[in-house]
Order: C-alpha cells, then structure tokens, then sequence
C-alpha cells in the first residue's frame, strides 16, 4: 500500500495535544497523531522517550492531564467543555477500552485461567457473548498465533513467547478496531522474538490497525506503513518506514538509528 | 496410675466430646462469617471514598489495639446495659467474628495488594471494569496466595474460642471447668481436654502445609 491510500480512509485512533506529566517530569508533551484504517504505525525512539506512556493514555490505563482522544471518531474517556474535564462513567471508559486491543511488554496473562480460559474471560464477562460462541472464536484464534494444541495450558506453562502469542490472540478475541503493541519483544529471550513478530505482520496483513511501539527497527522498517521518532516527549519525525530509515531529516533520528543499527 | 483417673475419664467423655463439639461448631460459624466479612473491610480500607476508608481503619485498630477476652466480656456483659441483649454463642460468635475480621482484612489487603499491576491493566485493557476485575482477576488470584495463612489464623481460632468460656458458652474448656467444680479431676480432665485440641489442630496445620505447598508449585495442568 502506499501513502495515499490512508488519506482516503478516516482515522481509528486520533489524538490531538496530548499532555502527561509524571510528578514534575513531563513525559509527553503535546502529542498529535492520528491512525488510520488498516494502518500500521510503528513508535521508535530512546528509552524515556515517552513511547509507552503514550501508548496507555490511548488506552487510558495513564490519564493525560491536557489533549484529545478519538477513538473511531468519537471523544474517548472525557468531555472537555470551555476548558473543564467531565471524565466519562467508569462504564463508558470501559466500553471504549474494549473496542482496542492492548498487548503488553510481560505479557500479563491471567495465571488462574487456561490459555483458552484468558481468551474467553472478556468477551464472555464483558460482551456477554455466549460461551460457546465464545470457545469456538478462542479455539480459531488460538490456531491462528499457531498454538491450537495448548488450549488447556495455564500460562506458567508456556515459553515466554507462547505466552505472548496467547496475549495477542487474548486482544484478539475481543474483535477490536485497533490494536496497540507495547514493546511487545522487549522481554523475550531473542530465539522467541522471530515468532511473536510472525503473528504480528500475519496481523498487519489482514489490515488490522495497528499502534506499535517496539525497538525492532526491522520489523518497523518491513512491516510499518509510517514510522514515528519521538524522544523527549515529542513525535520529533514522522514519515514512511524507508525514508526514516534511509534518509532521515532530523539530526536526533539519524543519531539515535546510528545508535541502535550499530549494535 | 495416680494422676490420670480411666474411670473418670470414661465418665466424662461424653460430656467433653459434646464440648468439643461446640467448640468447633462456634469455630466454623466464625471461620464463614469473617472470611466474608472481612473481605468487606478490606475492600472498604480500599475505598476511594475517604470516610469509609477512616471508619474501616479505625475499627481495625481498635479491634487490634485492645484484648480479645475484653471483646468478649463488652459484647456480653457491658452491651445489655445500652440495651443490646445476647445469648453467649451470639455474643462469643459476634466478638470472635469482629476480632478476627480485623486481622484477616489485613491478610486479604496484602493479598490483593501482591497482585502485580499489570493483571489490573490486562484487565483494564480488555474493558473490564473495577469491580468485574477485582472479582474474576484479581481477588480469584488473592484468596489463593493468603489461602495458608487464613488457615493459620483459624487454627488460631480455634484455639481462642478457649476464651468463650467467660460467656459460659459451653465448649470444651467451659465443660472441664464445671466438671472439675464437681469431682476436682482437673489432671484427667484438662489433660483429655488438651488432647482433644490437639487432635483437631495437628492435623489441621498439616492441612495448612499442604495448601502451602500448593499454592506455591503455580498454576499448573492437572495431570491424569
């Protein structure tokens, strides 16, 4: 797909003027961004950079003390009326929480459930789809991220990239409009890497909208339709995956891809 | 043997075996109503609304802050003077109940506490909310970490309701007394005593060990 292709869908996930503070570090510092239908935008940048935090106020599991957030068009989590929040019931935040999937640096599972178990628990207790129906969807999706034979696991029984194979098919189950990726590789031992990034460009490849801060600059060069460099709370460059990495216009993104390219 | 009477003891078997009998009656009406109870509390210490979460710790402390025998004797003899009339199992059942809330709330609040903060964000994140999370992740998860130590808690328990006997409910210690009132055995019968007590704790802190060993060895496929 090429650039132009985006400018004619409408955006999933929009944000306008993101402010976050940690204490008196401020993390993000007016963020704006917008993902497109089908898109797969990668996040790179130094550790610190607030990439992540960026990640969980889409999500609102940070709450950003100025900014917007559009999830599929509509205003997520707040109204903001002549300056003043009005945060949204705990149900509404919820029910837009459900509609993005969230994949996490440890994958967090649920240990008390199966593999099969942390897929259905959501849609069963938040959709209040049948479980059945339900059972059926986990056992396909399990087969998609390739482990149809540990439907009846528990999660500490699985390799660290099985687990987040599970956690990606978990967010899957939800049928989400959009799926965020927090450093997803970042805690696996490099031989699991391979197959974690497998299911993710299958992923990309059916066009699901995709959000993924990561530190793999291949996958983000192969598989991102934009890259976005942020450091210090800033999108400090943005643009297509080959010119970001084969021709970088900003001195901080040719310094800091010199740095993770030599290792 | 001089000290230990067989006669007596066959005589008062019975009636020491009914005590027994009470004692662990009274022991497990407490053991259901504060591990629910206490529950509340802890999930009231972890309000966000303030007042609830002053009243709650105040009542944990004062529960923590004065003797168990003192609860029993302000239950049964001081409340009748405001009005509040009980029988001694109420009352022994209601001071167990409240003491023993106090420290078991403690117990789940570190228990839900040791949940690491990425199940509330997987939970979060899948749009569960509060409420729904702390009831099929995290509290699920909680109870089994504290499972052990709530069971040495009510080995304690079982230990203290002991004290009930200054509320003449009639368990096992009560019993003895008022049998040795009337034949001065107290060897035979606070020694059978004693053994009864320790032929239901003994075993019941092996039972504790082996939820300890459980609880620990993770979640895991049962094995066929």
């Amino acid at each position: 797909m090429n650039d132009s292709d985006y400018l004619a869908r409408p955006p999933m996930i929009e944000i306008e003027g993101l402010h976050k503070h940690f204490g008196t570090h401020h993390v993000l510092k007016g963020i704006d961004l917008a993902v497109t239908v089908g898109e797969v935008v990668c996040i790179i940048g130094p550790s610190g950079s607030g990439k992540s935090t960026l990640l969980r106020c889409i999500n609102h599991l940070e709450i950003a003390e100025r900014g917007r957030i559009r999830i599929d068009g509509q205003l997520a989590y707040r109204d903001e009326v002549g300056g003043v929040f009005r945060p949204h019931s705990n149900r509404a935040i919820s029910a837009v929480r459900a509609q993005v999937g969230m994949v996490f640096q440890h994958f967090n599972l649920f240990p008390h459930l199966t593999v099969l178990g942390n897929l259905i628990e959501a849609p069963v207790h938040v959709l209040g789809k049948p479980k059945e129906m339900a059972r059926q969807r986990g056992i396909e999706l399990l087969a998609q991220v390739g482990l149809g034979d540990k439907a009846n696991a528990y999660p500490e029984e699985l390799s660290g990239g099985q687990q987040q194979r599970v956690a990606i098919a978990r967010a899957l189950a939800m049928d989400p409009k959009a799926m965020l990726f927090d450093e997803v590789t970042s805690a696996l031992d490099p031989e699991l890497v391979a197959e974690v990034l497998t299911v993710m460009r299958d992923l990309a490849a059916q066009g699901m909208t995709m959000l993924v801060v990561t530190h793999e600059m291949n996958f983000a060069r192969q598989v991102g339709s934009r890259v976005i460099f942020m450091d210090h709370g800033l999108i400090v460059e943005e643009d297509t995956p080959d010119r970001i990495f084969g021709a970088p216009r900003e001195p901080r993104t040719r310094d800091f891809l010199r740095t993770v390219l030599e290792r | 043997m001089e000290l230990f009477n067989l006669e007596v003891a066959v005589a008062n078997f019975g009636p020491l075996l009914a005590g027994l009998l009470m004692t662990v009656e009274l022991t497990l009406v407490v053991i259901v109503l504060s591990l629910v109870f206490a529950l509340l509390v802890a999930l009231g210490g972890m309000s966000r609304f303030a007042p609830l979460r002053w009243l709650v710790k105040s009542y944990v402390e004062v529960m923590r802050g004065t003797p168990l025998l003192l609860q029993l004797i302000y239950v049964y003899y001081v409340l009748p003077e405001i009005g509040i009339r009980l029988d001694s199992f109420t009352a022994g059942v209601i001071a167990l109940t409240l003491n023993y809330s106090a420290y078991l709330s403690e117990v789940y609040r570190a228990g839900i506490q040791a949940i690491a903060r990425g199940q509330h964000d997987a939970a979060a994140a899948l749009g569960m909310t509060g409420v729904l999370a702390m009831r099929r992740i995290i509290l699920p998860q909680a109870v089994r970490i504290v499972l052990p130590t709530l069971g040495n808690y009510f080995i304690g328990l079982f230990k203290d309701t002991a004290l009930c006997s200054v509320v003449s409910i009639q368990e096992v210690v009560f019993t003895a007394q008022i049998l040795a009132a009337r034949n001065f055995q107290y060897f035979t019968l606070y020694t059978i005593v004693g053994i009864m007590y320790f032929a239901v704790s003994f075993p019941a802190a092996r039972f504790v060990g082996y939820l300890e060993r459980v609880t620990k060895s993770g979640y895991r496929r049962k094995r066929s």
